[in-house]
C-alpha cells in the first residue's frame, strides 16, 4: 500500500495546466493552454512580444487569475497564498519587490532562514559568490544597477529549496557572461531533477536549458 | 551613413547605391576591405559664434507651450467642480465661524493651564511649522527643475538663475503664506487677542520665509548639515514648549509669567530675524542660483513629479514609499547584520534589526507619547482616545515598513513559505510590542491631569490607553496594507471627471479604523464594543478573512469539480470566475 502511494506520488507532475484561458477585455491572450511538466523537465516558452508568454507565467505563479482552466503544483490546486505552493515554487517574474532598508546579503539570509535552511549562512555565501554580488553584499537594493538587481532576483530563487522554477525572461539586463552563467546554472538544476518553465528570447539560453520548446501564439 | 548625411555631403544622386547593391552581399571577400568613405562636414558647429540667448524669451516659450497645450484650464475645472467649490466655501465659512467662537470662549479663560497654553502653544506651533518648512525644503530642494528642463534647458549655455529665480520667489512666498495662516490659526484657537494673532502670523510667515531662503542658499553650496541642524534645534525648542504646557497644566511647575509678559517682544524678534534672513540669505541665494548642480535640481523635480503622481491617485502610501526609497538610496550602504532563527522567527528578528538600524523610525512614536498628556492638560481628555489614536497611527506607519513591502506587491510575499496571515502577524509583531510600551507610557495621562477635564480610575485609564493603542496600531496596519485604487475596474463619474472606485476611500484609510474603535469610548458606551470591533478589524487585517483568497479558492474548487464532471463525460460548461 505504502509502495503504491509512493508510486502515485512519483507519477504526479510538478506542474499540470489544463485548458488555461485568459483574456484582457475582449482580447483573448491565451486560449486552452495545457501543459505537464515533470521533474527534470525544462520547458521554454518562446514567441513574439505580446504573444502571451508572460501572461501564462503570471497565471501559473498566481499573480494573475486565469479566466478558466486548472493549475496544479505537485498535485495541489494552485492557490497563490497556499504555503505548500509557496514552498515548492520559486519565481522570478517582474513583480519581485525588495525591502528598501535591507542589504543584498540580508535579503538572501532572510529567505534562506524563512525556508528553514539549516546552513543558511553557507548557502547565502555560495549564491552570493555565484551571482557575483559579493562586493555589493552591504548595498541597499535601490542603489544596485538594473543588472545587479536582476542577479539579486535570481539569487532569491536559488538560495531557497524549490521543486519548480518559473522564470520570465531571466536573461534580461544580464551581460554576456551572465547569460552564459545562467544557462549553465539552469542546465545543472534541470539535470539535478528540478523542473523549470521559462519564457525567453535568448536562443543560447533556450538551447542549453530546455528539453522542450513551446512557441506561444504561433 | 544616413540618407540625410549623404544629402548634406552631396552624395545623393550619382554616388547612390543601385538597387542591386542593397541585396545581401556574399560572405566571401575577394580582396582587402574597402576604405570607409571620408565624412565631409559642411557645418562645423565648433566655429559657430553663438547668438546671445534671452532666458526671458525661453521662459515665455515654456509657459506658452504648457498653457497652450493644456486640455483643461482652471476655469473649466471650477465649472466642473462647482459643487465641491461651493461646499469648500461653506465649510471654510463654518471653520472661520468656529475659530472666532473658540477664540472668544478661550480668551476668557484665566486658569494657569489656559494662560500657559495661550503663551506656549503658539511657540510650539511656530517651531513645528518652521521645522516642517526646513524639512520639506531639504527633501525637495527647495529650488527644483523637472527632468525635461534639466535635460533641455539647464545644460544649455544660459544663465540658469534667470530661469530659476521666479520659482525660488514663489516657493518663499508660498511658505510664508502657509506658515502665517497656521501660526495665526493656532494663536486664535488658544485665545490670543486679535493683535496677538496678527503678531504670531507675521512671525511664522517671516520666520518660514527666512529659513527657506537659508535652505536655498545652502542648496547652492550643495550641503544640508546647516539646515538639518537648525531643523533639529527648532524642533527641540517646540517640543520643550509643549512639555512646559503639560507640566504647567498638571501643576508640576509654576506658570512662566515672565514669558507671557514678554510674548509680543519675543515674537517680534522672531519676525525681525526672519526678515533679516530673508533679505540676506535670499540675496545670497539669488546671486548663486547658477551654482546649483543640475543633478540636485532635477532630483527634487523628479521627487515632485513622483509625489504629484501619487497625489493624483490619492495614494499616501505610495508617497511615503517614494520618500523611503529616496532615503535608502541616499544612505546607499549598510553594515550587514547576521539573522537569527528560522521560519517566522527570522522575519520578526529581521524586522527588529531593521528598526535598530534606522532608529529615526521610532522618533515619532516616542514623541507621540506626549500627545495624550498634552490633550489631557488642555482639559480635552474626552477626545484623547480619538486624537491620540490618530497620532499613534501616524507614528506607527514608519515602523510597519516590512508589512508595507510584503503587502504592496505579491512577489516578495510569494517567496516566503507562509500564509498571508502568518506573514502579516510576523510583520506586526515588533510594532505591536512597541505599542504595548506606548500604552504603558501613556496610561497615566488618561487618569487626567490638572484641575479641569475628566478624571478616570486607574483601571479605566488603563483600558482607555489599551483601546487607544489598539486603535492606532490597527489603523496603521490598515493604512499600510490598503490596496491602491484599481484602475482596471469601471470608473465612477464625479464632478472632477472619472475616478476609480476606492479612490476617495483611500484618503480615510486607517482613520476609519481609529474612529470606529475609539468612538464607543467617546460616547461612553461599553468598552466591550470597542474590543469586539478591534477584534474583528484585527481578524480581517491580518488576512484571515481575505475575501479575494476565499473567492479564488471557491472558484478553483468549482472549476475542479466542473472539470472532473466534464472529464467523466458531462457536457456542462465551466463558468469563468467573476472579476
Amino acid at each position: 500500500m505504502r509502495e503504491n502511494r509512493g508510486m502515485a506520488k512519483q507519477r504526479t507532475p510538478v506542474l499540470k495546466v489544463s485548458k488555461l484561458s485568459k483574456s484582457y477585455g475582449p482580447n483573448p491572450i491565451v486560449t486552452d493552454f495545457s501543459l505537464e511538466v515533470w521533474p527534470g523537465d525544462a520547458v521554454a516558452l518562446t514567441g513574439r512580444n505580446g504573444a502571451g508568454k508572460s501572461t501564462i507565467l503570471r497565471c501559473l505563479v498566481g499573480a494573475d487569475k486565469a479566466d478558466s482552466g486548472t493549475i496544479e503544483i505537485c498535485g495541489t490546486a494552485m492557490r497563490e497564498s497556499n504555503p505548500q505552493v509557496r514552498r515548492d515554487l520559486a519565481t522570478v517574474i517582474d513583480d519581485l519587490d525588495f525591502f528598501p532598508d535591507l542589504s543584498v546579503v540580508e535579503h538572501l539570509d532572510l529567505l534562506a532562514r524563512a525556508h528553514g535552511l539549516p546552513d543558511a549562512e553557507e548557502a547565502v555565501d555560495e549564491v552570493l559568490h555565484e551571482v557575483q554580488l559579493v562586493p555589493q553584499s552591504g548595498q541597499l537594493p535601490g542603489t544596485l544597477s538594473s543588472g545587479q538587481r536582476r542577479r539579486l532576483a535570481l539569487a532569491t530563487a536559488f538560495v531557497r529549496p524549490r521543486k519548480l522554477l518559473i522564470l520570465d525572461e531571466p536573461e534580461q539586463r544580464l551581460d554576456v557572461e551572465g547569460v552564459e552563467w545562467l544557462a549553465q546554472r539552469l542546465k545543472a538544476e534541470r539535470e539535478a531533477g528540478l523542473a523549470i518553465i521559462m519564457a525567453s528570447h535568448e536562443p543560447r539560453l533556450v538551447d542549453v536549458v530546455s528539453t522542450r520548446t513551446i512557441r506561444v501564439g504561433a | 551613413m544616413s540618407k540625410k548625411t549623404r544629402r548634406r555631403t552631396g552624395q545623393v544622386g550619382g554616388a547612390a547605391p543601385s538597387p542591386a547593391t542593397t541585396e545581401p552581399s556574399p560572405p566571401v571577400q575577394t580582396g582587402p576591405a574597402p576604405e570607409p568613405e571620408p565624412v565631409v562636414l559642411t557645418r562645423l558647429l565648433t566655429e559657430v559664434e553663438p547668438v546671445p540667448v534671452s532666458e526671458t524669451v525661453l521662459r515665455g516659450m515654456m509657459r506658452d507651450w504648457r498653457r497652450g497645450r493644456a486640455t483643461r484650464h482652471l476655469w473649466d475645472m471650477i465649472q466642473d467642480g462647482y459643487v465641491v467649490l461651493l461646499a469648500s466655501v461653506m465649510i471654510g465659512a463654518m471653520l472661520v465661524s468656529v475659530v472666532i467662537r473658540a477664540q472668544g470662549a478661550v480668551s476668557g479663560c484665566d486658569t494657569s493651564g489656559c494662560i500657559s497654553a495661550r503663551t506656549l502653544l503658539p511657540w510650539a506651533a511656530l517651531c513645528g511649522v518652521l521645522a516642517l518648512t526646513l524639512m520639506v525644503a531639504r527633501i525637495f530642494g527647495p529650488v527644483v527643475a523637472s527632468a525635461a528642463e534639466g535635460f533641455w534647458l539647464m545644460e544649455a549655455p544660459i544663465k540658469r538663475a534667470r530661469i530659476l529665480w521666479g520659482r525660488l520667489v514663489a516657493v518663499i512666498l508660498g511658505a510664508a503664506v502657509v506658515a502665517a495662516a497656521f501660526g495665526g490659526l493656532v494663536a486664535a484657537l488658544t485665545g490670543s487677542t486679535w493683535a496677538g494673532v496678527v503678531n504670531w502670523a507675521v512671525a511664522a510667515g517671516l520666520g518660514a520665509a527666512g529659513l527657506l531662503a537659508v535652505a536655498a542658499a545652502e542648496q547652492t553650496r550643495d550641503r544640508t548639515w546647516v539646515v538639518r541642524t537648525v531643523q533639529w534645534l527648532v524642533g527641540i525648542v517646540g517640543l520643550a514648549a509643549l512639555l512646559v504646557v503639560i507640566a504647567t497644566a498638571a501643576a508640576w511647575i509654576e506658570p512662566l509669567s515672565w514669558l507671557a509678559a514678554t510674548e509680543n517682544r519675543l515674537n517680534l524678534i522672531v519676525a525681525v530675524v526672519g526678515a533679516v534672513l530673508l533679505v540676506g540669505a535670499g540675496i545670497l541665494a539669488l546671486n548663486r542660483l547658477d551654482e546649483i548642480r543640475r543633478a540636485r535640481l532635477v532630483s527634487g523635480g523628479s521627487l515632485v513629479a513622483g509625489m504629484q503622481g501619487a497625489m493624483y491617485a490619492m495614494d499616501m502610501s505610495l508617497m511615503r514609499d517614494i520618500l523611503v526609497e529616496r532615503d535608502a538610496i541616499s544612505r546607499g550602504h549598510v553594515r550587514p547584520t547576521k539573522g537569527h532563527g528560522t521560519g517566522l522567527t527570522a522575519l520578526v528578528w529581521r524586522d527588529a534589526q531593521r528598526l535598530v538600524r534606522f532608529p529615526k523610525q521610532m522618533i515619532l512614536l516616542v514623541l507621540s507619547v506626549i500627545v495624550p498628556y498634552a490633550v489631557s492638560a488642555l482639559g480635552l481628555g474626552v477626545l484623547s482616545p480619538v486624537v491620540s489614536g490618530l497620532v499613534l497611527l501616524t507614528a506607527l506607519v514608519p515602523m510597519l515598513g516590512m508589512l508595507r513591502v510584503l503587502s504592496r506587491t505579491g512577489g516578495l510575499a510569494r517567496s516566503f513559505p507562509f500564509t498571508t496571515s502568518q506573514i502579516r502577524t510576523a510583520a506586526m509583531t515588533v510594532p505591536a510590542i512597541a505599542t504595548l510600551v506606548w500604552i504603558a507610557a501613556v496610561a497615566p495621562a488618561f487618569i487626567g491631569l490638572g484641575a479641569g477635564g475628566a478624571h478616570l480610575t486607574v483601571v479605566d485609564a488603563a483600558i482607555h490607553a489599551a483601546i487607544t493603542g489598539l486603535a492606532g496600531l490597527l489603523g496603521a496596519v490598515r493604512w499600510v496594507t490598503a490596496k491602491p485604487p484599481d484602475y482596471n475596474k469601471p470608473m465612477m463619474q464625479t464632478g472632477f471627471g472619472a475616478m476609480p472606485p476606492g479612490m476617495m476611500g483611500n484618503l480615510i484609510k486607517g482613520i476609519d479604523i481609529v474612529a470606529v474603535v475609539t468612538l464607543p469610548i467617546l460616547f461612553n458606551w461599553s468598552y466591550w464594543i470597542s474590543v469586539v470591533i478591534a477584534g474583528i478589524a484585527f481578524f480581517i487585517l491580518r488576512g484571515s478573512m481575505n475575501t479575494d483568497d476565499m473567492r479564488a479558492a471557491q472558484e478553483e474548487q468549482q472549476r475542479q469539480l466542473e472539470a472532473n464532471k466534464a472529464a467523466a463525460g458531462g457536457k456542462k460548461k465551466i463558468p469563468p470566475p467573476a472579476r
